[in-house]
């Protein structure tokens, strides 16, 4: 470019050529709206049905413009994780930067193109807004800056965790799982939006948000502080909780979870075990309040709730009838899933609050349950489902037909156990994939192959055992064969050489009972000479005494219990699986409300006298 | 460019022969010295009459209230050695006085009198410490870090309040607000629940064990 | 000043009068007031009074999360807000020692070239307009509206962009971007012509700024004064080429100088360098089709992310100077201390005080516009 000349004057006729200007079109710009770009940062819009109410927006919020509204009538789901809040914007405070929609778990929110509102002093009022699909004055505007894969803040994807590979673990029962190491686990922990859905899908209301920061902090003393705060069985339930937490994370409706299980897993190993003592204990009183508490069953229902009482200050004596603790954490969950000496320290720490347990104690052999009554101010039974149901098929009596509970019990408690060369396993839950998979460790390392096959009646989709167990389980050589139904076991020469399935058409009649219908003509015999039944268990409550029995009232074959898991005898308390069925973290929570309601009735009766 | 290489190198040697100073080179054209504060004023016009940094690009000041100092940072520009100087020292946060440059650098004037405005911190020979931009202010200088400006827009103005109809609506439903902004801002720091009273007193190291 | 704060200062008799001018007034560029002396229409001092604009910004910053504080930074700089942007992404990145993927580094430029071309229109325009022209403002936004057009494309906001991210930018071109661009340079460089009759070439214009607030050499180098207003005094000196940041070294662009130091020189100066910033937009629409990829670094959680301790000084080249940052953290995930260092700190304070002694009353608010003093960067 020259350089500009001003002398040069161009001549007399020089304005002359400024003629050309009225050939040139005006400048008009149309009085309408003028549409917006596609990407523009206009008011907000959300669609109700896809937000969920965390209120990770009003977090990510510079200047504190949104504020979280309770609307009755929209679903409230604390398992899946949807809450009735939505957000509402006040137009005073935002800035249209869009953060909220980048940091919006589900992709809900978004900016339209909308971007025209006026009103007087008096409507000031028309600034608050809560907006939904049908932008801010009911016209329907354009999506403008939504959530896209670029400007996503949102951490999809989970941290990975190393595991055994299938040929490295097959022959062995170590814990497949590394776990995470320190920086896995602080970018792991900083995934989390801190929204709470985790909290209120536990059923221990566990504070998983704090002591998710407080990894994310590197604070692992105080991450375990929040832990004993709902769950003095964390080693455990940081291995195998059937993880509630994660199905709810707002985080995992389009991305994977917070590895919630694993980060209190690597937080409860991080700390030694002396501090978690002492970090459990704080709070505990200085004084004893006199109060003797009987518990039966040292599972995790049982021990939570000496936990509880002990940190009261009551006096607890805990009866177990094998010779350690742990119930079916220990003797059900196979080693390489749940090692039995992180579930040591878990029992470590209770006991160190003053728990006493007394070990190979039967309840109506060694002691009776009047004898409890008489000595113990209340008494709490948790003794779990330890009897394995039978299918009752022909056959079914053969003793090469094992209930895998038994099993399970014998392989964890180091007896010996017959290592068949081929088996059949009936059932689809966790407890079939446990027995399957120890069943094939305990093959490769005899015979050098594995040689299991898995039948069950649901359909591969409906199984009830965690994805995870299934794929691991596949990995590990065994054959799952879905929609199959046993009719009878093959016997030859005594003992068991088969079993005989027809297909599955369905489960569940129209009224949804139990009713399986089967293609005859669809007959498959597994070959196997140890068929295992790992279909459901139930309690084994002779323990009671028949005139208990008689006294107490039960509820289709469990005891009836009050929202404080209290009996319809006055005295005795009873929590756990054999009140809600096998899980482990409903167990624990159980444990905390039946200790509540010890305390509480324990302090009434010291009123009252 | 050869005079600037001498330059440099005369530099880079006269820097490593002063005593008590700390050298850092970030990259290639970022340096950073950190000197005593009664040394600071050599340094500086050492670095412009000697090494050619001549232009003044800002002088900053950081409050450490924890180390009770505030730091004050000189960031000077070489058009010759095309690198930048940040020299770091540091002064007791009180008395907080220092000297002026102005004799050596005019442009400090400015930074001196705006640090003097929000930190408080008085240059002996600045030109002019009056107030500039908070004329009508007469609290504590802003910038400090005991001084919480939200706290205090928070204590004299108030908020719109709003009620809209459809809040009214929803709150005649049983609905109503659950969660208002300044309970949950990340800014602010969500406060760890477990430090409450209770524990607080059990953490000053219980033997009951 | 409130009105009520306002004492009215007696002086004993004499031929000098105070006239106070802003914070509201045409011959202002921004909110800004200007207290003058002035003895008949000689001005004998001026004094500078800011904070008319003073949002607190560096306060404010220390108090929210470091993604929290990419709504606040446009604002510094309202005319030119992509530098603000830019020089903050910088530091942050800076200090994590994240590593900006390519694309997103030619985007940065395109934007900041951009935002140079509707900050000299818009300058144009009030320079013009202190000279009593006021056609050249109406030409100047109007032009400058186009870029705000590509910028509502591009970023989702017209002013305020909120587009750049420590790590990249947050969205990537959308689809027919760069033949937009291309078309709105085209015609940009039709306008210039036009510019140069009305504006440049105009003896009116011409006689107004010629001699009008002269700076020489070693004034601009004692007085700190960078930008167009340096090169207008003949020293080639620019921090794109100097200290250069993004990919302006892989660029090819001229630096134009003007010798007079004085306000037409200045406005000069800034009519070359949007030819300059033409040029480099060009270079960078052909070279974007070719690099493709992602527009962002992967960055933690917001709400879960400590920027690791250290400080950093960044230095850019905005429309108007030098713009620096100085950013300190301390590991936490908040700024420790946000510096921001505008060019107009100096202009519009010591070199517009200076400037002003001896002028002629209606020279004042010339030398302002001609300086581009920005009050909001005075201000934060």
């Amino acid at each position: 470019m020259s350089d500009i000349d001003y002398k040069d004057h161009g001549g007399v006729l020089a304005p002359l050529k400024n003629l050309r200007f009225f050939g040139r079109n005006a400048v008009t710009v149309p009085l309408d709206p003028r549409t917006a770009s596609a990407n523009y940062r206009g008011f907000h819009l959300n669609d109700w049905q896809a937000c969920v109410g965390c209120s990770t927006c009003q977090k990510v919020c510079d200047n504190a413009a949104i504020t979280m509204v309770e609307i009755p009538g929209l679903p409230e789901d604390p398992v899946k994780g949807v809450r009735n809040l939505r957000p509402a914007i006040d137009y005073g405070r935002c800035c249209w930067c869009a953060l909220c929609v980048d940091l919006c778990p589900t992709g809900s929110i978004s900016l339209s193109r909308e971007y025209v509102h006026t009103c007087v002093d008096a409507d000031l009022d028309s600034y608050f807004v809560l907006p939904d699909s049908n932008g801010i004055h009911g016209v329907a505007y354009d999506k403008g800056w939504a959530k896209s894969v670029e400007s996503d803040l949102v951490a999809l994807e989970r941290t990975d965790m190393t595991e055994a590979a299938p040929e490295a673990r097959i022959d062995n029962f170590e814990e497949i799982v590394a776990g995470y190491d320190k920086n896995q686990a602080i970018i792991e922990a900083s995934r989390c939006v801190q929204c709470g859905m985790c909290h209120d899908a536990c059923p221990t209301r566990m504070n998983a948000p704090e002591y998710i920061r407080a990894i994310w902090q590197d604070d692992m003393e105080e991450a375990v502080r929040q832990i004993y705060r709902t769950n003095p069985f964390a080693h455990t339930c940081g291995r195998v909780c059937t993880h509630r937490c994660e199905t709810a994370c707002s985080v995992g409706h389009r991305g994977e979870p917070i590895a919630i299980r694993w980060l209190k897993r690597y937080a409860m190993d991080a700390v030694a075990p002396e501090r978690v003592k002492q970090i459990a204990a704080e709070g505990k009183p200085g004084y004893v309040t006199g109060k003797r508490i009987a518990i039966i069953g040292a599972g995790p229902a049982g021990l939570t709730a000496a936990f509880d009482l002990a940190k009261q200050g009551h006096e607890v004596q805990v009866y177990e009838a094998m010779s350690q603790a742990g119930g079916m954490t220990r003797y059900g969950i196979p080693y390489y899933r749940m090692p039995a000496d992180m579930l040591d320290r878990d029992v470590e720490v209770i006991q160190s609050l003053g728990v006493k347990i007394q070990y190979n104690t039967r309840i109506g052999v060694d002691l009776r349950m009047d004898e409890l009554q008489q000595q113990f101010d209340a008494v709490l039974i948790a003794v779990g489902l330890w009897t394995g149901r039978s299918t009752r098929i022909q056959g079914a009596d053969n003793d090469g037909v094992e209930r895998a509970v038994e099993l399970l019990r014998k392989v964890a408690d180091g007896e010996p156990i017959r290592v068949p060369r081929q088996a059949v396993i009936i059932g689809g839950g966790n407890v079939a994939m446990d027995i399957a998979r120890t069943l094939a460790r305990l093959q490769k390392h005899r015979y050098g192959e594995v040689a299991i096959t898995l039948t069950a009646l649901e359909d591969i989709d409906h199984f009830l055992a965690d994805r995870d167990e299934i794929k691991e389980a596949r990995e590990e050589g065994v054959e799952i064969l879905d929609a199959r139904g046993p009719q009878q076991v093959v016997i030859e020469n005594g003992g068991a050489s088969g079993l005989c399935t027809w297909k599955v058409l369905s489960i569940f009649d129209e009224k949804g009972r139990f009713a399986p219908k089967y293609n005859a003509d669809d007959q498959l015999i597994h070959p196997g000479d140890m068929i295992v039944e790992a279909i459901g268990q139930a309690a084994d409550i002779a323990l009671l005494g028949e005139a208990l029995t008689e006294e107490l009232e039960w509820n289709r074959g469990r005891l009836k219990v009050d929202d404080g898991l209290r009996t319809s005898a006055d005295w005795l308390w009873a929590a756990g699986d054999m009140v809600r069925g096998p899980d482990v973290v409903t167990a624990v929570a159980d444990g905390h409300k039946a200790a509540a309601s010890i305390n509480q009735f324990l302090c009434i009766r010291e009123q009252a006298a | 460019m050869s005079e600037g290489k001498a330059l440099s190198t005369w530099l880079d040697n006269l820097l490593t022969e002063l005593e008590g100073i700390e050298i850092r080179r970030k990259s290639s054209r970022r340096l950073r010295i950190d000197v005593e504060a009664s040394a600071l004023p050599a340094l500086l016009e050492l670095l412009r009459g000697r090494a050619s940094y001549v232009h003044l690009s800002a002088i900053s000041c950081v409050d450490w209230p924890d180390e009770a100092q505030f730091e004050l940072v000189y960031h000077v520009w070489s058009y010759e050695l095309q690198s930048l100087v940040s020299a770091h020292t540091r002064i007791p946060r009180k008395p907080g006085v220092y000297i002026s440059v102005y004799d050596i650098y005019t442009p400090a004037a400015f930074f001196e009198r705006d640090i003097h405005e929000m930190f408080g911190v008085f240059f002996e020979g600045s030109p002019d410490m009056s107030k500039f931009i908070l004329t009508e202010w007469d609290g504590p200088p802003p910038m400090r870090k005991d001084f919480d400006s939200e706290a205090w827009v928070n204590a004299h103005f108030d908020f719109q309040d709003y009620n809209p109809d459809w809040l009214q609506e929803i709150i005649a439903q049983g609905g109503g607000i659950a969660i208002r902004p300044d309970e949950q801002r990340f800014s602010r720091g969500p406060e760890p629940t477990a430090k409450g009273a209770g524990n607080k007193t059990v953490d000053k190291g219980t033997d009951e064990r | 000043m409130r009105p009520e704060n306002y004492e009215a200062q007696r002086h004993p008799p004499s031929n000098e009068y105070e006239l106070n001018i802003g914070p509201n007034h045409p011959g202002i560029e921004g909110n800004y007031a200007f207290k003058l002396r002035l003895h008949g229409d000689r001005v004998i001092e001026g004094r500078a009074d800011a904070g008319y604009l003073h949002r607190g910004f560096e306060k404010l910053m220390e108090g929210r999360l470091w993604i929290q504080n990419l709504a606040i930074t446009p604002r510094i700089c309202v005319p030119d807000p992509v530098p603000m942007e830019i020089s903050y992404c910088l530091a942050v990145e800076d200090l994590c020692g994240l590593e900006v993927p390519e694309r997103a580094l030619w985007l940065r430029v395109l934007q900041a070239e951009l935002s140079r071309l509707a900050a000299h229109l818009f300058t144009f325009g009030g320079h013009a307009a202190t000279t009593g022209m006021y056609t050249p403002m109406f030409w100047g936004i109007a032009d400058r509206d186009l870029i705000l057009d590509l910028f509502e494309e591009l970023c989702g906001g017209r002013v305020y962009h909120i587009y750049n991210i420590p790590g990249g930018v947050r969205r990537d071109m959308p689809p027919g971007f760069i033949e937009r661009v291309s078309n709105t340079l085209d015609y940009l460089e039709t306008r210039l012509p036009d510019y140069d009759n009305l504006m440049f070439k105009n003896l009116v214009f011409v006689q107004r700024a010629r001699g009008v607030g002269v700076i020489s050499q070693e004034q601009a180098l004692d007085w700190a004064v960078t930008g167009p207003n340096l090169r207008a005094t003949g020293l080639a000196l620019d921090v794109r080429r100097d200290d250069p940041y993004l990919i302006y070294d892989q660029l090819a662009f001229d630096i134009p100088t003007e010798d007079g130091g004085d306000a037409w020189s200045r406005a000069l100066v800034r009519r070359k360098e949007l030819f300059e910033s033409i040029k480099i937009i060009r270079q960078v629409l052909a070279k974007l089709p070719s690099l493709p990829g992602p527009i962002r670094c992967p960055i933690p959680n917001p709400l879960a992310w400590n920027v690791p301790a250290g400080s950093t000084y960044v230095r850019m080249e905005s429309s108007k100077g030098e713009l620096a940052w100085y950013v300190v953290s301390n590991g936490s995930e908040k700024p420790y201390r946000t510096h921001v260092r505008g060019p107009s700190q100096m202009h519009a304070v010591q070199v517009l005080e200076k400037l002003s002694i001896g002028c002629r009353i209606e020279d004042v608010a010339q030398i302002m516009f001609s300086l581009d003093a920005c009050p909001p960067e005075v201000d934060r």
